[in-house]
């Protein structure tokens, strides 16, 4: 019984991870007028949370369970910070995995 | 004029270096609050807000003192920021700011209020470890014109990233005309940033306070 309860958990688990969208984008390499890529994206209702990452030209954005950010609108709300973004991959990997592969603590 | 040649010159040189400089639009819905203290020969403040990433609109005040005969302006003005042209490369960003305005000036000659309009432009190259930018700011009246030509090298000692601390040794070449300053001012500065809140201070050739404070929010 114990067992089940661990899979179901598990498998619930899973269920709920968030998607992680990251972004490749050019032009990032100032910390501070990168500021509005991340005071931007946190305003979408979407988003769970936001990492920006200038060493690896990296925004990747976590959505909140079940949601989903349209390239469009994730394009433009780059576009409206000033950058260029070169490409858009999703992923199941958690925002703090990515964190912690390229060393950078939580906000 | 010399100053702005040199300083084109040294733009095209460090073209494969890079630049981190305070630039008039910080981005969409964001605004910037700026002050700036000039060796006593300016001081500056500004404001302005983003309704757009190319664009900002706002306000400033910008006082004038020559170190040669004292004359003074005071110069309170409305003014866009413009955004002509922006390079997003992949570890460098350059761009090419114009922007103008009008107002209102106090001249100390005549002790009176005169009609001012300003016009400028910056063009900045920047990567995570050097900079360059060159920005020149002309004011102008039916009594006075005065162009003010900063050339602004900086290096950073390590690359910062989004949520450290960055800091940059920068030299600083002014040229002020219309009587304000004689010759060239060269000043020393430590720039440091993180986040929204900036601020730098150094010192000229002159021995004198050379201080800036910026946030963006």
């Amino acid at each position: 019984m114990k067992k089940l309860t661990i899979l179901v958990f598990a498998l619930l688990g899973v269920g709920i991870q968030a998607d992680t969208i990251e972004m490749k984008v050019y032009g990032l390499v100032c910390g501070f007028c990168a500021q509005g890529i991340d005071k931007t994206l946190r305003r979408n209702p979407a988003t769970a949370d936001v990492l920006v990452s200038l060493e690896h030209k990296l925004v990747a954005v976590s959505t909140r369970e079940g949601q989903d950010i349209p390239d469009a609108e994730l394009t433009k709300a780059l576009t409206d910070s000033g950058y260029d973004v070169k490409g858009i991959t999703r992923t199941k990997r958690s925002l703090e995995a990515i964190r912690a592969e390229i060393g950078k603590a939580p906000k | 004029m010399n100053l702005v040649k040199s300083a084109l010159a040294c733009l095209v040189l460090v073209g494969a270096t890079s630049l981190a400089q305070a630039k008039p639009i910080a981005f969409s819905h964001g605004t910037t609050v700026m002050a700036e203290y000039g060796a006593g020969t300016m001081v500056e403040a500004q404001v302005f807000y983003a309704p757009k990433y190319f664009y900002s609109l706002g306000g400033g005040y910008l006082a004038l003192e020559s170190d040669i005969d004292h004359r003074r302006r005071e110069i309170t003005y409305a003014r866009v920021n413009y955004l002509a042209k922006r390079w997003n490369m992949e570890a460098a960003q350059a761009n090419v700011f114009v922007w103008g305005g009008a107002g209102q000036a106090y001249v100390s000659e005549s002790n009176d209020h005169t009609f001012a309009w300003n016009a400028g432009a910056q063009v900045d190259y920047e990567t995570r470890r050097v900079y360059a930018s060159l920005k020149t700011d002309l004011h102008r009246s039916e009594a006075f014109s005065h162009r003010i030509d900063t050339l602004q090298l900086g290096v950073a000692p390590y690359e910062h990233d989004f949520d450290t601390l960055a800091t940059w040794f920068v030299v600083q070449a002014r040229n002020y005309t219309g009587g304000l300053h004689d010759g060239t001012e060269w000043a020393l500065l430590l720039r440091l940033f993180k986040r929204g809140a900036w601020v730098e201070a150094g010192v000229t050739d002159d021995g004198k306070l050379q201080a800036m404070a910026m946030v963006n929010f």
